[in-house]
């Protein structure tokens, strides 16, 4: 598993983060990027002795400053599960193409006319995981 | 890359920069050697006091911070009596002259 | 891209690398890439008593960025191959 996936499944989550410096900050994650760079909030930054505190509605830290983040444990069972998942919608999809309509798996749900009215397409679906489209909304 | 991937989901000792010694078990990197352990575990060295496990969960250790990734023998390591071993903690690497 | 050509040229040869933290392991060469991170099998710490952190440790993975020296056999390397490459690629880069 990447660990930017991980990161980014735990926005939102507490974490500490210790700087190269020996900075440590506890906070919630907002935002992060590739280059882990991150954003908290309500973070309670320690300087490195652990003599001095401060409270920081919000941080910005760049990723190349990082030593390491430490994150709840259970974010890697909740990152394995969705990944397990999305591996299964994968599969699930191709064999849902019998009799086919010859719709492309990836093929948005618009325009996919025929049949059963449009199906469960075309109503702002989010995640096109494709090959389900049978149109009887049967949504995700 | 010389290959982290032969490491996934074994148990292994990382060494970093600072001189902290982690084990943990390997489920995530990328290909700037970023790595995530889970159980991992810090063992403080000492020269007059015993070994000392502090657990840390889930990490995930920024690439550039990584001096060594070892294999951990598990048979090895289990039998290895931590509380008799004494040892100067590592040194962190300096760059640069003081 | 030449000092990686060389270590490529090593692998299965036993050498010692010294780490910045003063560290030193002694292993066979697995495998180099392109930033010189090192794959060591069969490892030992050459003084094992000061450094017992490692003794479960049977092989290991080296960054690059952290490698002070990698000793290698005295007749590893064709020393006189290796100038004349190293006057060929520094010509052919300089060459403005």
């Amino acid at each position: 598993m990447l660990p930017l996936s991980l990161l980014n499944a735990a926005q939102n989550k507490p974490m500490l983060v210790e700087l190269k410096n020996g900075e440590t900050l506890n906070g919630h994650l907002v935002n992060c990027d590739n280059f882990m760079n991150i954003t908290l909030r309500e973070v309670y930054q320690t300087s490195a002795e652990g003599e001095r505190f401060w409270k920081l509605k919000e941080c910005y830290v760049r990723g190349s400053t990082i030593k390491y983040l430490r994150v709840p444990d259970q974010l890697l069972d909740e990152v394995q599960l969705e990944q397990f998942h999305a591996r299964e919608m994968q599969r699930g999809g191709r064999g849902g193409q019998r009799g086919g309509r010859g719709a492309p798996q990836r093929a948005t749900f618009l325009g996919r006319g025929g049949g059963s009215g449009g199906g469960g397409g075309g109503r702002g679906m989010g995640p096109v995981r494709g090959g389900r489209a049978r149109g009887r909304g049967r949504g995700m | 890359m010389a290959s982290l991937n032969g490491y996934i989901n074994q148990r292994v000792l990382l060494i970093l920069q600072d001189g902290r010694c982690i084990v943990g078990t390997l489920v995530g990197l990328d290909n700037r050697a970023d790595i995530v352990l889970s159980n991992s575990v810090e063992r403080v060295y000492s020269p007059d006091e015993p070994v000392e496990e502090v657990p840390l969960g889930l990490y995930l250790v920024k690439g550039d911070m990584i001096l060594l990734v070892g294999e951990l023998d598990t048979e090895v390591d289990d039998a290895t009596d931590l509380s008799q071993q004494r040892a100067e903690p590592l040194a962190p690497i300096r760059y640069g002259h003081e | 891209m030449l000092i990686f050509s060389v270590f490529k040229t090593l692998t299965d040869q036993v050498v010692t690398v010294e780490l910045k933290n003063d560290l030193c392991i002694t292993g066979t060469l697995k495998s180099v890439d392109q930033f010189l991170n090192i794959r060591l099998d069969k490892i030992s710490v050459v003084d094992p008593e000061r450094y017992p952190h490692m003794m479960a440790v049977k092989n290991c993975f080296i960054r690059g960025s952290v490698v002070r020296y990698v000793q290698i056999p005295a007749t590893a390397v064709d020393t006189q191959l290796l100038e004349d490459a190293t006057r060929r690629e520094h010509a052919s880069t300089h060459k403005r």
